[in-house]
């Protein structure tokens, strides 16, 4: 029994990380139809930030956060400028700007390769300590990182429901030709939404270091992970990849425990085909008309 | 002189040109880094008939290179078998794995394929990295069944060694010219033959050419299987050239540099590839120096080809060409 409590303990943390991800990338897929391959550097950018704030400059460990979702947002922002906006209605979008946020991703990990050197560092805003919940061990952390992730999940959802500017995305999402005929400003829409999925990046490239280290190429299994729980969830569908991404991890928790840590990423690619044979749009996806 | 002719032509100058080269550049160096430019190439050229030429964003290339040179490594090491036997094995192995894949993932479209055959190679890796149950125990210690981190060596060669000497390297340079004019023959067979026409018809009038019988699933399962052959050929004949098999044929740099191949030579070309596989080979060479910057450089040209040159080098002579020939023609139409 303690063993079920601790397996649900560690997969809801593994879900909440994984979906703060998940929900950044399900943004900019429904917004704009593109896959940002560069998210995993800008998980480990969001984590150098906080270590190179906190360690190298002294700052307090909410400032130190906050610089570093303001970098990764800033990058964000930059990626629309720099790459998706020239090629954005071309032929091929989907296939291009795929290929060449890859060489962005792979740019900015080169940099901060060279920057912070290849050693593991320790994340300066880990918490110590747990708490013992009959036999189950819980550590602060985790706790922390769950309600962390249950905020940021509430306060997105209510920005996109309530504000304008939500409401501007979530037209954009559903017919980006209706949506500027409306009189939305579409290319706003495209810098806003990836500078939020920059700084959602930075958060989830936190939280992941803390629980392990930082390394220059730590956002790359995260990235695949969440690009999975997209997929399973339907691409482009923000609140059904929340619940997958909380199933996922539980999954995974699973795996790791009953059979080895080693399989839990080929188990989990196994669940993706089945789901995708079994529903091709995802399990939350609508089944989409194509018109030739 | 139709299309098929000039490209079968090219191939033949490109042929004889290569065969002449070991003999005019003495350099050992130059004659071994154009063997692995013909490995790429015909990776590439390959990766461009399943990209390029049916549409299908599949990112698997590179694990079924993979596979082929895994496959002919483990052969050559467990079984002892002549790699003359072990190089066709392991390009039929990637013939079946890359069917499997496609009945797995080609139902879908775009970037759910990518993402989907990106993954596979990724798990592939972690298993391989991720495997420190010893298999056998040879003498330098313990053996996973996959090699685990540090692969497989010493699995046999061409014989080249024993009848070239210290000049097998020019038996491994003409093998893999072989390989190279072979694939980008297939290439060309396939993009002129009526499976290559099939495609051109999904592309240009996707409705009409279902109301013709044109089945775009049956069409794509086909040109991913036989796409790989070569593919696994490719990667058997790397594990003979280089002697070493490790996961790092799996890896994501690996992967982004043959992409890169395609993207800066021109998508959906018969020539885009293997122009983009020289160009980057020698970015590569002129990087060395650099270090750290290498990586860095990689990138920004895969980003600035992306943004700024859609349709690659190839695409970038045609509009030029186009536009040389322009005038030109418009002149010869006042003279009449």
């Amino acid at each position: 029994m303690d063993v079920l409590f601790q397996i649900i303990a560690s997969g809801l943390t593994l879900g909440a990380v994984y979906a703060i991800s998940t929900v950044g990338l399900a943004l900019v897929f429904g917004a704009m139809s593109m896959l940002n391959m560069s998210h995993g550097a800008l998980m480990a950018l969001g984590g150098y930030m906080a270590w190179f704030t906190l360690t190298g400059l002294g700052l307090p460990p909410a400032l130190g956060v906050l610089v570093a979702v303001g970098v990764c947002a800033a990058v964000g922002a930059l990626i629309y400028l720099l790459i998706a906006r020239p090629m954005l209605g071309a032929e091929g979008f989907e296939t291009r700007i795929f290929i060449a946020t890859i060489g962005f991703g792979a740019v900015m990990e080169s940099a901060i390769l060279m920057a912070f050197g290849p050693q593991p560092k320790p994340q300066p805003l880990a918490v110590q300590g747990g708490i013992g919940l009959g036999g189950v061990h819980l550590p602060v952390q985790n706790l922390l990182i769950l309600g962390l992730s249950m905020a940021l999940m509430l306060a997105l959802g209510l920005f996109l429901q309530k504000s304008r500017i939500g409401m501007a995305i979530r037209a954009t999402a559903q017919n980006r030709d209706a949506a500027r005929l409306m009189g939305v400003r579409i290319g706003g829409v495209y810098a806003l939404v990836l500078a939020i999925s920059g700084g959602l990046a930075a958060i989830s490239g936190i939280t992941v270091s803390s629980l392990s280290s930082l390394l220059p190429n730590m956002g790359g299994d995260p990235m695949l992970k969440a690009f999975i729980i997209c997929v399973v969830a339907g691409l482009g569908r923000v609140p059904g990849s929340v619940v997958a991404a909380l199933f996922i991890g539980l999954f995974e928790a699973a795996v790791q425990y009953t059979i080895g840590v080693r399989f839990s990423f080929a188990l989990l690619l196994l669940l993706v085909i089945v789901v995708l044979i079994w529903k091709p749009q995802g399990v939350f996806g609508r089944h989409q008309g194509v018109r030739l | 002189m139709t299309a098929m002719r000039r490209d079968l032509l090219l191939c033949g100058l490109f042929a004889a040109a290569a065969l002449a080269w070991p003999m005019v550049s003495g350099l050992r160096y130059s004659v071994t880094q154009t063997t692995f430019f013909f490995i790429w190439a015909t990776v590439v050229v390959q990766w461009n008939l399943v990209f390029g030429i049916s549409g299908i964003f599949s990112l698997a290339q590179v694990a079924l290179f993979a596979i082929g040179a895994y496959v002919t490594a483990m052969l050559g090491y467990y079984l002892g078998t002549s790699m003359l036997l072990a190089m066709p094995a392991g390009a039929v192995v990637a013939v079946i794995a890359s069917i499997a894949l496609g009945l797995a993932c080609l139902r879908l479209y775009g970037p759910y394929v990518a993402l989907l055959t990106l993954c596979v190679s990724q798990v592939l890796y972690v298993l391989i990295v991720n495997d420190t149950d010893c298999f056998t125990h040879p003498p330098a210690g313990c053996m996973p069944l996959m090699g685990g981190v540090r692969g497989f060596s010493r699995f046999g060669d061409l014989g080249f060694r024993d009848w070239l000497g210290s000049g097998f390297y020019i038996g491994n340079y003409y093998v893999g010219l072989a390989l190279l004019t072979a694939a980008i023959l297939f290439s060309i067979l396939i993009i002129h033959s009526p499976m290559g026409l099939a495609f051109r018809a999904l592309r240009d009038n996707p409705v009409y050419a279902a109301a013709r019988g044109v089945d775009r699933f049956r069409y794509q399962l086909w040109i991913f299987g036989l796409s790989a052959f070569f593919t696994g050929l490719a990667g058997a004949f790397y594990a003979v050239n280089t002697g070493v098999v490790g996961p790092v044929v799996f890896s994501f740099p690996h992967l982004l540099f043959l992409l890169s191949m395609i993207v800066v030579g021109g998508v959906g070309t018969v020539w885009g590839p293997v122009i983009g596989a020289v160009v980057l080979m020698v970015a590569d060479e002129l990087m060395r120096e650099l270090g750290d910057f290498r990586d860095i450089g990689m990138g920004l040209i895969l980003v600035g080809c992306v943004v700024l040159m859609p349709k690659g080098l190839s695409g970038l002579f045609q509009s030029l060409s186009a536009r040389l020939a322009g005038p030109a023609a418009s002149a010869a139409e006042k003279a009449k």
